[in-house]
């Protein structure tokens, strides 16, 4: 069977002689969805950076299926440039299309048909900044489908989105699992992590790596969050962490 | 009225005309990656380089490269050693290259009236071969907007996802400053130093305010870069004034013209 993402005694950062991040083993079968859970700056991009091949490595490999798509957080996209919805989901065709050519007929039916498949058919020509944030994660997360990539890294994806484009992402997930692909999701929330298959907790360093029930103890998000957690107890169980910002 | 058949008024609007092709492709490039500023500044920057251009007899174009691609050798130098800000390092070496530019044309080489002429322009005596770096520079523009336009495009719109899309940011993005300093450079004839902006800034900004469309944005910039040379040339020969700030007038007040009126129209929406 192929591979989804196979990650063994990495260790890389930008900087000379000092990791970001370090120690990280895990597999991630295909069909599987991986929450990865983490602190800021506590190498979760950092991670992502490494699978797109954008980190310097200086221990361990890497094995995965083909070039991953990355969704970025929305608002660390340009909401004033001069951009339709369609043609952000075009950008995933980029990568296959010469550059003296036009993007071909079928991956410009495949982006309206990636639209469709998140909800957001009838506003293919709205100018992306205009959308609600919700809709211009679904964007993001229709031109990753048009890379038809089989591995998927998704930066905070449900993140401030209002409930009916987290109902619709979460359902888009469920589908994309069962097509074979591999998710790894950034996230601070851990009831989030709770639903998925596997949860990578790091902090510069693999803290746990497992099924949630197993990994997502107190103990080990204490570890993982160190100060920025806040626990609350309901039912026995760690439901809630410090904040994000950017 | 504009005399047509006078040959340096024929040039100098042959000359508008092919400006306006960078001013429309790579000025909308320049405003949309927020550009304007390092625009000003290659502009400037050339400004000592043309007073000694002008005292040696070598040729102002070469000059003004020289300085152009010496600036921005500098300015990533300062970024990368010293933790200046882009923005910081762009003024220190601004204010830096005015100031020697002054010194030399007023103490050193006397240049005298001449300095009107270097900081705003002139298209009096334009030569056959201006108007030819003018035309190659317009090609060139055409050229890296059809093979970059997808990685501008990417890459300002979340530089974090470029690579992942297979685009390359790092080469596409000094191209883009290398055609922007190319196209300042050729800007100087008609606009003089230190109103480059005009010409690659001005007609793209104030097109932006009526469009949400790239394709839109590019052909209205040529355009309007076009329609705003021509009456530049026209109000300049009437009145016997610089191109340059002719230019800068009609380009203004377009601008704040169109600005005042998409105001005044949010505003009638919203109320």
């Amino acid at each position: 069977m192929t591979p989804g993402v196979v990650v063994r005694g990495l260790s890389g950062g930008y900087a000379p002689g000092r990791d970001a991040l370090r120690d990280v083993w895990f597999a991630a079968e295909p069909g599987q969805i991986v929450g990865v859970l983490g602190p800021n700056g506590g190498g979760k991009t950092t991670l992502f950076r490494a699978l797109l091949g954008e980190l310097p490595i200086r221990h361990g490999e890497l094995v995965l299926p083909g070039r991953p798509a990355y969704v970025p957080q929305t608002e660390r996209a340009r909401l004033d440039f001069p951009v339709s919805a369609f043609d952000v989901v075009l950008m995933g065709a980029y990568a296959r299309t010469p550059w003296f050519r036009r993007v071909a007929r079928g991956d410009r039916a495949a982006a309206h048909a990636a639209l469709e498949r998140v909800g957001l058919a009838g506003e293919a020509r709205a100018t992306f900044g205009a959308l609600s944030g919700g809709q211009r994660q679904r964007v993001l997360i229709a031109r990753a489908l048009l890379q038809q990539a089989q591995v998927l890294l998704l930066d905070e994806p449900l993140s401030g989105v209002d409930g009916v484009s987290a109902a619709r992402i979460a359902a888009l997930f469920a589908e994309l699992r069962n097509e074979g692909r591999t998710l790894l999701l950034a996230t601070h929330d851990v009831r989030q992590a709770s639903d998925w298959d596997r949860v990578l907790c790091l902090h510069n360093r693999q803290v746990d790596f497992g099924r949630p029930v197993a990994v997502l103890s107190p103990e080990t998000l204490r570890e993982t969050y160190g100060g920025e957690l806040i626990v609350l107890e309901g039912g026995g169980r760690a439901v809630g962490v410090g904040h994000h910002a950017h | 009225m504009i005399d047509l058949s006078a040959l340096y008024i024929q040039r100098a609007l042959l000359e508008m005309l092919l400006l306006a092709v960078p001013a429309g492709l790579l000025g909308s490039w320049i405003v949309l990656r927020r550009l304007a500023f390092f625009t000003h500044a290659v502009g400037t920057v050339s400004f000592p380089g043309l007073v000694l251009a002008s005292a040696w007899g070598i040729s102002p174009q070469l000059a003004a490269l020289s300085a152009a691609l010496g600036f921005g050798a500098a300015q990533e130098r300062l970024v990368r050693t010293r933790r200046l800000a882009a923005d910081a390092a762009t003024g220190l070496l601004l204010v830096g290259a005015l100031a020697a530019g002054v010194v030399l044309a007023s103490d050193v080489y006397e240049s005298g009236t001449e300095v009107d002429t270097l900081l705003f322009g002139s298209l009096i005596g334009l030569s056959a071969t201006d108007l030819w770096l003018t035309a190659l520079v317009a090609a060139a523009a055409v050229a890296l907007d059809a093979a970059l336009r997808r990685h501008w495009l990417g890459t300002g719109f979340e530089p974090g996802s470029a690579r992942a899309l297979g685009l390359r940011p790092v080469l596409a993005d000094r191209l883009l400053l290398t055609g922007t300093a190319a196209a300042a450079v050729v800007a100087l004839d008609a606009v003089g130093a230190l109103l480059v902006t005009v010409v690659l800034v001005v007609p793209a900004a104030t097109v932006r305010l009526l469009t949400d469309r790239l394709v839109r944005l590019q052909l209205g910039a040529i355009a309007l870069a076009a329609a705003e040379g021509v009456g530049a040339v026209a109000l300049a020969d009437a009145l016997n004034v610089g191109a340059g700030p002719a230019l800068a007038v009609l380009g203004g007040a377009l601008f704040a013209a169109v600005a005042g009126a998409t105001a005044l129209r949010a505003r009638a929406v919203t109320a």
